[in-house]
């Protein structure tokens, strides 16, 4: 429990997680605004689907704040060091940020919610608002994991903000093979958008059981390597 | 295990043994073994590039060693029931991350801890940080993020503080702070291992003197006794290291 509060405080004490606030409320909302008048079943939705950009910075951050080295005229050192050496459990450690993670992501993906479809003023649909929860928390989890493989921010920031706003990569490569479907945010946005430009039909369960198995086994791979190799 | 402890024992003993370290396919340690005892403050010496901050880094669980072991009181450190009380570390830099500040890397370490953020104030007035605790790290000079490292390693108040290089580019007030410090932390019965390739800066502060070279120990004993025949204990290291007779 100590773990996770001091987890929780590293985050709330790091101006790129208030960034990562700000993006997840004011992304979603902002495209909607913008699609003002643009009618159709998942008006509010598709807009959230775009607007996990905030969790993603939250996500990445979260753990590239730990590897960020001090400038050499700083002595080079990193947080990982201090962490580690405050909570040595590699596992407990891990365990305790991805919670911490998960603590953010989730009142943000409800709020992010509550004001976009209070811009759209469509009435919210419960199932589809967890699926939104659920989607969010996910794609944090992703990053996070990631992350933790990656050791740095810049690579898996990038890849994955270009992937949701400037050129959705995913959807391109599902014209070249249905397989991309399943990538992990092609299928968990099935979790509360109807229509998705593809000819697979994906249900909501599956798209929730396809997410899930991506973010159970990239959690499961980084914590392997983590507790692995030397920090 | 003790049986019976002195009162007011507070443990600390850090014993190294037969430690194996590869990386690259290059051996950087060799089955290296010391012990640094409660009450001394022992300076692990050596050349850059020797090993020590590999060994210090196993010794807190941070590194993995291929073989050996690096225990306090009979335990690795990762086994701890409580690292922070227990041990206090000063690796590279503040190791603080630059955008937050001082005050608020402390106090998340405290919670980790279970400490209270009263202790924050007290370890920022212990190493005179109290009035740059609002400032970002990333503002802070080499030696206030020195300070601010020492400041989290001493939040637990613990038996044993392990500082590699603490005397790295500190100002002369710095070092003597540092070395009247630790001096007194020795004094009160606690473990301080320090490591260095500064051999002046140290003959005044150390009690007992591990010297490793290329992964290997050279030397160990009282600072007597590693000085030897030799004029002080720079010219002693010089001729037991690569720096000198090989």
């Amino acid at each position: 429990m100590r773990a996770v509060t001091a987890e929780l405080a590293k985050l709330a004490t790091l101006p790129s997680v208030w960034l990562a606030t700000l993006l997840a409320l004011v992304v979603p909302t902002g495209i909607a605004l913008l699609n003002r008048g643009v009618p159709g079943p998942d008006r509010g939705y598709q807009e959230l689907a775009f607007g996990v950009m905030g969790v993603i910075v939250l996500g990445v951050v979260a753990v590239s704040s730990e590897y960020l080295a001090e400038g050499a005229d700083a002595g080079g050192g990193r947080q990982l060091t201090t962490s580690l050496t405050a909570v040595p459990s590699r596992l407990r450690f891990l365990a305790a940020k991805a919670l911490a993670v998960v603590l953010v992501a989730v009142p943000l993906a409800f709020a992010a919610t509550a004001v976009t479809m209070a811009v759209v003023q469509v009435r919210l649909d419960l199932g589809r608002l967890a699926g939104v929860v659920c989607y969010w928390t996910y794609t944090a989890l992703l990053a996070f994991a990631i992350t933790v493989l990656l050791r740095h921010g810049i690579v898996p920031l990038t890849v994955l903000l270009v992937n949701t706003s400037v050129v959705s990569v995913t959807y391109l490569l599902t014209k070249v093979t249905p397989l991309a479907n399943y990538f992990p945010d092609m299928a968990g946005v099935r979790m509360f958008v109807g229509k998705v430009a593809t000819d697979v039909v994906i249900t909501p369960l599956v798209g929730l059981l396809v997410m899930s198995a991506w973010v159970a086994g990239l959690l499961a791979v980084a914590g392997a390597v983590f507790v692995r190799r030397d920090a | 295990m003790r049986s019976r402890r002195p009162a007011g024992w507070l443990g600390g003993v850090i014993t190294i043994d037969g430690l194996v370290k590869r990386r690259g396919g290059k051996e950087i340690l060799a089955g290296i073994g010391f012990e640094a005892r409660p009450g001394r403050v022992t300076g692990f010496l050596g050349p850059n590039g020797a090993g020590k901050s590999s060994t210090l880094r196993i010794l807190l669980g941070l590194d993995r060693a291929q073989a050996g072991t690096a225990l306090v009181d009979g335990v690795p450190y990762p086994a701890l029931p409580d690292p922070v009380r227990t041990v206090g570390a000063v690796l590279d830099g503040s190791g603080a991350h630059r955008s937050r500040t001082g005050r608020a890397h402390l106090r998340w370490v405290a919670r980790s801890a279970g400490l209270p953020p009263s202790r924050v104030e007290e370890v920022l007035a212990l190493v005179g940080l109290a009035d740059a605790a609002r400032k970002r790290v990333g503002g802070y000079s080499l030696g206030m993020g020195r300070r601010l490292a020492l400041a989290t390693a001493l939040l637990g108040d613990p038996a044993v503080l392990i500082l590699d290089e603490p005397l790295n580019g500190l100002d002369p007030e710095g070092i003597r702070f540092v070395r009247t410090f630790l001096r007194d932390r020795a004094r009160s019965g606690r473990t301080v291992l320090l490591s260095s390739h500064l051999m002046g800066e140290l003959a005044e502060t150390v009690d007992d003197v591990v010297v490793i070279d290329h992964g290997r120990i050279v030397a160990t004993g009282t600072l007597a006794e590693v000085t030897g025949a030799h004029r002080n204990l720079e010219d002693a290291f010089f001729a037991l290291t690569s720096g000198g007779g090989r």
